[in-house]
Formats: C-alpha cells, structure tokens, sequence
C-alpha cells in the first residue's frame, strides 16, 4: 500500500494511504484533511488546494500548465514548489511523497 | 538654412513625446479619465480597453504575449522588480548574481542591496570596445547562481552587448536572464524568445513616449516569478500594485507602434548622419571614438577630444549644442565616468569624452551645424590651454 505525508500547517505530520490515479485534493479530501478545501471542484479556479511539494519530489511531477501557472500567480506564500493538489496526480513512483499544507488560502472565487 | 539652436544631442538622456503619442494620449487627460481598475462602468472600462491595447503595442514590439508586459513607473522601476524580485523569490536556495560594470546605476545599485541582504554578487569586466566577454560571462556561472543581468545598448557608449549568446549561455545553465533594453527597445530589432530573455526593462520616454511610465517583461513558460516590491492592491498581475496610469499606457503603446513600423528606415538615417558625425569629429588630431564602432546604436557617439575638458567643452557649447558627458543620473557629479573607466581608458582621455546623441528629430542640416560648432570649441578650447601655458 502507497502512501504520503501532508505537513499541517501547525507542524504535525498526516501520512495517509494515497492511491496512483488519484490527485492530491483527491487524496486529501478522502482523508478529512479539510485545509485543502477545493472549492472550485478542480477547475482551476480558485486555488484553496495550494501545496507546497518537498523540494525533491517536485521534480517528479509533470510540469504545470499555463492555466495552473496563472491560478499559483495568486496564491498566498507561493514556493518554488507550489502546485495546485487538484492537478498533480499520485503515481506509484511517488510513493513517500511529502506535501506541505501552507497556512493560509485564498479562495480566487470571492475575489 | 539655419538650424534652431541650441541642437538637441541628448537623445539617451531622453527623447521629445512623438506628437503622435501626444494625440493619443489626450483623450484619457480629459473626458476618458477612469480609472481602468473601475469594472463596473464605461469610464473604466474604456480606460481598460485602452491599458490593453497598449499592452499588446509594448508585446508586440519585443515579440511577447501581452501578459507578459507588467507597467512600471519605468525602467528605473522594472530594473529594479526584476533583480530584486527575483533574486527574492528564489533566493532562498541560489545566491549568486551575476552582471557587467558598465551597467546602469540602478542595476548596479539593486545588486548591491541584495549584496546586503546576503546576496553574492559577481560585476563583470568588459574588453576596451565596451563588450562583455561571453566565454568569461559562461565561466563565472556556478549552480548557485540566481540570475544574470546584462543591458541591450549602452546608455553612454551605445554598444550593443550580444543578448542572444549571453541568453543561450543562461538557459543551458537554468539562469534567469534579465536585460535592461531601455536604450535598445524601439532601436534595434529585439525578440525575447530568440534572445531566450526571461525579464526585460522597457522605458518609454526614451522611445518618444512619455516620462513616468517603462514596462517590465516577464516570461510566462517557464513561468518567472518575482517578489512584488510593492504591497497593495495586486494589479499588474499581483507583480506591481498600484492604479495604472491609462494615458500613459497609451502615449508609451502608440510610441511602441510607432516605433515597430519606422525602426529599421530610422536606424538607417540615423546611421548616415552618424558617419558624417563621426567622419567630421575624427579628422580632428587627438579624437578618438570610445566604445565598439560596429557593434553599436548609431545613434550614440562618445567621442572623447584630447588635451579638452568635456565640462568645459559643454559650456563652451551651451548655446549651440545639447549634449552630454555621460549619463544624465550622474552628470552633476564630477568624477569621471564609471563606465568609461571600465573600458580601461585613462583618465584624462575619459574626462575629455562627450556624448552625442541623434535621433527622430535629428536633421542633416542640424548634424552639420553641430559638427562645426564643436570643431571650433574645442579649437578655442585647445589654443587657450596652449596660451596658459605659454
């Protein structure tokens, strides 16, 4: 069984059973990990699933599309890392991947 | 035919509003003020239109996507989003900047700020012709390294730095290249994707736009990401807060058009009145050109006269020509220019060194009025030292 870690933003550690296919909004939201909220349903449109990637696994994603790249131009605490969880993809090459939960969102809807 | 006196020479220092951007401009000084920001009716609406409009006119002009033209107060500003922006937004894992010692001040003065905020800064020689060496440039890159910050056209001497080998040097090392193109936007022919440029300084008044305004392009794929220097309301892409400034956009945008369409009959005249400069203020005994003679805007001459005070040779001149001695920003400073110094010229030879620059406005007639007047200064100029020290 696969797994991965969400870093809360208070600091403590939520590994949780991932499965490949799924995306990391997906995964967290099977989990009850409500900080990443997805208020859009993954239509890039409101950027509240903003994770920050461990910087050693962030290679191992695909690179964002322009769409995403313009929901992360406006996000709170953007890394180097950012992504949106709705459009990464778990695989079972990412099995041990660590995410980071930033501390606070933005929700682009109610702007 | 008489010219009108004193003659304009200082077109690096700035250049009048084309009267065809004036016109434009007009209308968002008087009925179409709004605010572009305003959504909710036809007074920032129309404003807005008008924003964008300009925008595509800036894109256009250096091959990029107008959501990729950020507007700033100009390029004192871009310059200084750009290297600090971005050496902010990364610096957390690279360190090292890379730039040229002739730069201009501002980009100099920016990496110095990062320099106190732990920054590492490497300022880079350039050979006797003004160029920078593009194998020393490739060397002095090392994986830690942030971003390299290299001008278009000199702002003293013209010369034109290779920005496509310095851009093909930084992408295969993953370097952000930022370029300072104020005096080489709407000059000479420039592409951000051929040039492979990440970030690019735009000035509009030294285009024939207006003063106040200047742009800042920023690469979308791969996306380049900068600390906004500014907090507010997130305009400009949440990259430059503050309301933009709509008849300025569109004073700078009809200018950026303007300037795509007459560029290359411009650089041609400008090139023939430059040689009948440069052909006159040679044959002189003891002048000589500063900086490279081929690898330049010729609408740039820095031409220093031996034995002949520049200061002096400009007050001589004050009723007939307007020129320079280096940079408008440090003119009223005395000391010699830093950038001349780092051609390794001496400095007697660096504070005889005037700066002439041509440009839209530029007649024969005017070239040839300027040519004698400081042909007979610098005479006058020379038999009176000769007097003194008889």
């Amino acid at each position: 069984m696969a797994s991965m870690t969400f870093v809360m933003p208070d600091g403590s550690r939520r590994e949780v059973e991932a499965a490949p296919g799924e995306t990391i909004l997906a995964i967290a939201q099977r989990h009850g990990i409500a900080e990443l909220e997805g208020a859009c349903e993954a239509c890039m449109a409101c950027s509240t699933c903003h994770v920050v990637v461990e910087k050693d696994w962030f290679a191992k994603f695909p690179e964002p599309s322009e769409e995403e790249d313009d929901m992360l131009d406006f996000v709170y605490g953007l890394a180097l890392t950012s992504r949106l969880g709705c459009q990464i993809v778990f695989t079972a090459a990412l099995d041990g991947l660590v995410v980071r939960v930033p501390s606070d969102r933005h929700n682009a809807l109610l702007d | 035919m008489t010219v009108r006196r004193p003659i304009y020479l200082d077109y690096q220092a700035t250049t009048p509003l084309d009267p065809r951007a004036r016109d434009a401009m007009r209308p968002f000084l008087e009925e179409s003020f709004g605010n572009p920001h305003s959504a909710h009716h036809t007074f920032g609406q129309q404003a807005a239109e008008a924003v964008e409009v300009a925008r595509r006119n800036v894109a256009d002009l250096i091959g990029a996507d107008p959501r990729e033209i950020v507007f700033t107060s100009g390029a004192t500003e871009s310059n200084n989003l750009a290297i600090k922006g971005a050496a902010r937004f990364i610096g957390n894992t690279r360190r090292h900047i890379v730039t040229v010692a002739t730069e201009h001040k501002c980009v100099l003065e920016s990496v110095k700020a990062l320099e106190g905020e732990g920054f590492s800064p490497t300022v880079l020689p350039v050979r006797q012709n003004g160029l920078v060496d593009v194998d020393e440039l490739a060397a002095a890159l090392t994986d830690d390294t942030v971003l390299v910050s290299v001008m278009g056209v000199n702002n003293e001497i013209g010369v034109i730095q290779p920005l496509k080998e310095i851009g093909q040097v930084c992408r295969a090392r993953d370097v952000l290249f930022h370029s300072d193109c104020a005096q080489a936007v709407g000059k000479i022919p420039l592409d951000v994707g051929d040039m492979s440029i990440d970030l690019m300084s735009i000035s509009a008044h030294k285009m024939y736009g207006p003063k106040g305004i200047g742009a800042l392009y920023v690469r979308r794929r791969p996306r380049v990401r900068l600390e906004a220097l500014f907090s507010g309301g997130g305009q400009e892409r949440g990259m430059r807060s503050g309301t933009v400034p709509a008849f300025l956009c569109v004073g700078f945008g009809t200018a950026a058009d303007i300037a795509r369409q007459e560029m290359a009959d411009e650089r041609k005249r400008l090139a023939r009145l430059a040689a009948n400069l440069k052909d006159r203020l040679l044959a002189v005994a003891g002048a000589r050109l500063n900086g490279d003679a081929d690898q330049r805007w010729p609408g740039n001459l820095n031409v220093s006269f031996a034995g002949v005070d520049a200061e002096a040779l400009l007050a001589a001149l004050i009723d007939d020509v307007a020129a320079a001695t280096g940079s408008a920003c440090t003119s009223a400073a005395v000391e010699p220019s830093y950038v001349l110094n780092a051609l390794g010229l001496d400095a007697e030879i660096a504070s005889s060194a005037i700066r002439l620059g041509l440009g839209r406005s530029t007649t024969t007639d005017e070239v040839e009025a300027a040519a004698t007047a400081i042909l007979r200064a610098v005479d006058t100029l020379r038999a009176h030292a000769q007097d003194s020290a008889a």
